[in-house]
């Protein structure tokens, strides 16, 4: 282990405030990140979990090393773990398409909780480390993450067309381009409503076709009024 | 075991570095995936399940660590415990919640989400391996989820598009017109082993819905049986489930 943190490793009033300091710091730098792209839970949500997280573990320090007390030392900093699992569970929220959202969110407040775990520990490296890695995570894996889906052989597609001839027509044009149909849901006006019916297909793609290429010909096709990539 | 590892099994910083970088790598290829396929939990949500989980089991050992080189000559004189896994075990936990919220039913009673579920959960027990440093069964893990993850899509696809039941939920203007849809299937030659008509949504006032269950000719596409039967007037939504 690093030389450097070694006069943190034991209670002390210097160390206790290294490790909250840290740990506020720390929580807002991969909270940051969230705020920054408008997430339900930001700076203040992460800085104050990773607070909380580093009470727990120093806590236990402190009943054990100081107060003399036989106790386990992970004891309380364990049952983190899976509380803020539950936070996290919160966060999640399912959209009107059957989408879930906010998971990337709660694996971030989870990790983030870790993190306070290690510095209230004293395992400086750890949580230093962890927050770095975390924060290569959420800056350059999101465009990696973004590229991959762009180049994604799923497609969710809606589609508004007139009549069952159109569908017929559509349904052929599938079949030409050998593409995957995995599901299909068919929505037809009700009579007093004046819009068409609608479609919502779930395709897997060729290799050698070109997304926005194969939307715009479906688009073409007669009878078809409008297509739109439902995103995920 | 190889015991040329053995170096990277001792607690010390590069050792730390290396675990924590594995399991960002082992995380973030296991939810390439998901991502590719646009799902919820994607290559960002695996990555930091697994270095999170990593994080906890090194956490446990830095504390027996400290408990062996500098806390009990600090002045501990009845040693407390402690438990190397005590943190990590709660991983098992705490990612189970945070699976369960990814699960969602439908309005069709259809449960959706549980893969996901399964493959976070998955991420973090691998996570906890590197952690460890248990680098040999890591690697076998990874290669074994890997497997699941993308070549068994494939094969489930197959088996289902080539089935010839059919599950297909279907919403409708009045329940008079459920001959109408009978008499439409029958025209494609399927056979109705089961209708289920839902009237609790007709008191509701809500459309008339129910679920049939088909067999079908050999070699009829499903798309084929969707289209043919939506072209029916009265039909307000269909799908297959």
């Amino acid at each position: 282990m690093l030389s450097i943190f070694e006069s943190l490793r034991t209670l002390n009033m210097l160390s206790l405030a290294v490790r909250m300091c840290l740990s506020v710091v720390c929580g807002g730098i991969i909270g940051l990140e969230r705020t920054y792209r408008r997430r339900p839970a930001g700076l203040r949500t992460h800085m104050l979990i990773c607070l909380g997280a580093c009470l727990t573990t120093m806590t236990n320090q402190f009943l054990c090393l100081y107060l003399h007390y036989y106790t386990d030392m992970a004891r309380i900093g364990a049952q983190v773990i899976a509380g803020i699992g539950f936070i996290g569970a919160g966060t999640i929220i399912v959209t009107r398409h059957q989408r879930v959202k906010g998971l990337t969110t709660a694996a971030g407040l989870w990790a983030c909780a870790i993190v306070g775990l290690a510095l209230g520990a004293g395992f400086l490296e750890g949580g230093l480390t962890l927050t770095f890695l975390v924060m290569i995570a959420e800056l350059l894996f999101t465009r990696v993450e973004r590229m991959a889906l762009r180049n994604s052989l799923e497609l969710n597609l809606y589609l508004r067309y007139d009549d069952s001839a159109a569908m017929t027509r559509v349904l052929n044009f599938l079949k030409i381009h050998q593409i995957k149909l995995i599901s299909l849901e068919i929505t037809r006006p009700h009579e007093d409503e004046a819009h068409k019916a609608t479609a919502i297909f779930l395709l897997r793609l060729n290799k050698q076709l070109h997304q926005a290429e194969f939307v715009r010909q479906l688009g073409e096709i007669e009878g078809v009024s409008s297509v739109d990539v439902l995103s995920c | 075991m190889i015991e040329a590892l053995d170096y990277l099994r001792e607690f010390t910083y590069p050792a730390v570095l290396l675990r924590l970088t594995l399991a960002m790598f082992f995380g973030g290829a296991m939810g390439m995936e998901g991502t590719r396929k646009g799902r919820a939990a994607g290559l960002r949500t695996y990555m930091l399940v697994c270095l999170g989980s990593a994080l906890t089991v090194l956490l446990g050992q830095y504390e027996v660590e400290m408990m062996q080189s500098v806390w009990i000559p600090a002045g501990l004189e009845d040693p407390a415990k402690i438990d190397v896994t005590r943190f990590s075990a709660q991983v098992i936990n705490g990612i189970g919640f945070l699976g369960a919220g990814t699960i969602l039913v439908t309005q069709r009673q259809q449960v959706k989400g549980v893969t996901t579920a399964a493959g976070l959960w998955v991420s973090a027990c691998v996570g906890l391996a590197v952690g460890a440093g248990f680098y040999e069964c890591v690697v076998l893990a990874f290669l074994l989820v890997l497997v699941v993850v993308k070549l068994l899509p494939g094969v489930e696809d197959l088996i289902i598009e080539n089935l010839r039941n059919m599950n297909l939920f279907v919403e409708y203007d009045k329940l008079e017109h459920t001959g109408l849809i009978v008499n439409r299937i029958r025209m494609l030659g399927a056979q109705i082993y089961e209708i289920e008509i839902d009237r609790d949504s007709i008191r509701d006032g809500k459309h008339p819905s129910a679920v049939f269950t088909l067999r079908l000719k050999r070699k009829m596409s499903h798309a084929h049986v969707l289209a043919h039967i939506s072209s029916l007037e009265c039909i307000t939504s269909i799908e297959e489930i």
